[in-house]
């Protein structure tokens, strides 16, 4: 796709200024009162902070190692932030309610645009491994896309929260996608179970997962990360388990989550007996397209309108992203494996919300 | 102390050699046939090797930041330092069994020499820490601290490997320090009975300590390595559950050990419920001098006589020290902890014994 001249010099003025970040604190402050004059300044606060985040990617996108940026894949996610950057500085100053109304529908709309981001750039990665043979050359690439993915969580947020809070009957305690008492242990379930349905279906049976914690423990987060990041570890346990067991005449032990409430972090710990990781292998799982599975990407997969196939494994991009989302909020994941025996994966969310958004 | 220029030249000579490490395997296959011959060979090594270590250390003790150098503490180890150098330079050439007993009996004095270099290189940093108000500005000071004892922890593993190979009565299936098949679980359940006595001693009671594992598992390990680390780290873990539990109804949740053996490694995780540490506070762990105790190091102790206080805590050197003895041989200590809840602790070892020694 071809953009004019001026488009790209604004793109990469835009991709100059500075980023301003937000905590989960403030989110849940400003959007509590979700008055008119409010959803004005967050419109106006958007359509400046958005496209500098966006001429901030779509700069890096082309510049990237091993002709990367010139895979077709890579040249196709570009082609969508150069769309989204014209949208939203083609729009115009946002004087009253209507026009905020307008500006959340192009939001809206730009945020679907995106939906295929990660299989899209997962694919174009996928096209660089092949010339390519070992991780370590691919550092610059890792980095590359964990902030590349850090920020689109960030964008993916901020645009979702200014659309949820025009949500006329928002659920109870909820403000936009934040839960202000959410029950870490009720995702856990939720999540878990997702999880054993998938094992359950991939292979025939599921291991149990016993859970423990305080039930009425609550604490203000995003339940739609949780969600995704127990699920992940979950699953990979449950997987390593199962794999593990499935020729074995004794009952797959269970899985083990714990979740424990501090004054700086609530902690969820997953730890499985699934035969564990060895050392050797630890560096290997954050990196993307790492997998002990086939990979399930398939060159033919049309652009724009592929589905992201629900596969127990595979990808190779559960661990790296589930960690950016624990570490949008100000947490973190980390992973310690015994080899032989199982590993324990360590998920701490900060509880008091103070972290401002991580800008890369 | 005032030594001769030409020693002081010859010490910053001999301190730009090339260290040369020998591996765990190596120093089993060479010491398993520890005839007059090998024991000539292995004396020759030391000859030459052992006085780059310490010169290399004893020139470095002379150029620490912040007045640590100054400190008579301080001043004392490094005298201690250029003692031992004069004495193995001293020394000629060894030609043969006669001179190698002698050179034996030399090295032993050595080591006898430096045993309290811990506690007095603590007290010179002590003294330094009453000017210095944050650890952070101590980071030169913690990196040249385990450069140092990783270094002391070779020098009297390679002199006492050495001296031990002299031994007409080893005891089954040990090479000198080193122990051809090493139990793990009995290491660990010797080092958890000597901690829990001490916690005993001091609290009148101790939480229970489980262990899990293979108890017909063996590999070739030190085991007085091993003793001191789970020794370090059960202590850790029983204090932190005693004082959870003081004045609490409920039983103190037992301390849960796991012995697991893989392909690489084997891995000693070390479990409590003590209430964990909250994550802003967990780099301070691997500091030296940071404890949550009060320190029992008296300006009064006499200079070269102390004996090292046995204590529950206090030192705040446990864990780093502990670090350095995992890494001596190709493994690693990790902390994860979930504060609200409790501490695990991993102890990586080499299983394979191929690992270089690690020189600083």
């Amino acid at each position: 796709m071809k953009f004019p001249k001026s488009l790209i010099e604004d793109l990469h003025k835009w991709g100059c200024m500075k980023q301003t970040g937000v905590s989960l604190r403030y989110m849940m402050e400003f959007g509590s009162t979700p008055t008119e004059k409010n959803l004005l300044i967050s419109a106006q606060f958007l359509h400046k902070e958005l496209p500098i985040r966006v001429a901030r990617r779509a700069i890096e996108l082309e510049t990237l190692p091993y002709g990367l940026s010139e895979k077709p894949a890579v040249l196709k996610v570009r082609d969508w932030y150069l769309e989204s950057f014209r949208d939203m500085r083609a729009f115009p100053e946002i004087k009253d309610t209507a026009d905020e109304k307008d500006f959340t529908q192009m939001i809206k709309a730009v945020k679907v645009r995106h939906n295929n981001v990660v299989p899209m750039m997962a694919l174009g990665v996928n096209q660089l491994k092949k010339g390519v043979h070992f991780y370590e050359n691919l550092d610059e690439i890792h980095q590359f896309l964990d902030r590349f993915y850090l920020s689109r969580i960030g964008v993916r947020n901020l645009i979702g929260q200014h659309v949820e809070l025009h949500n006329p009957n928002p659920p109870r305690h909820c403000v936009g996608y934040i839960h202000t008492k959410m029950s870490p242990m009720e995702v856990a379930r939720n999540a878990t179970e997702d999880a054993r349905s998938i094992c359950f279906r991939e292979y025939g049976s599921a291991p149990e997962i016993n859970i423990y914690g305080d039930p009425s423990f609550t604490f203000p987060y995003v339940p739609t990360h949780l969600h995704l990041m127990v699920y992940e570890l979950v699953k990979n346990s449950l997987r390593a388990v199962q794999e593990r067991f499935v020729d074995s005449d004794r009952v797959a032990p269970p899985v083990r989550i714990i979740v424990a409430d501090g004054i700086e972090d609530v902690t969820i710990k997953v730890s499985d007996e699934g035969g564990g990781i060895p050392r050797s292998g630890l560096p290997k799982i954050f990196t993307y397209l790492y997998s002990t599975a086939t990979n399930p990407l398939e060159e033919e997969m049309e652009f724009g309108t592929a589905d992201v196939p629900v596969t127990m494994a595979g990808y190779g991009y559960g661990l790296p992203i589930s960690r950016l989302y624990a570490r949008y909020f100000g947490g973190d994941l980390q992973i310690i494996s015994m080899e032989g025996y199982g590993t324990d994966a360590y998920l701490h969310l900060s509880r008091l919300g103070d972290s401002q958004e991580p800008l890369p």
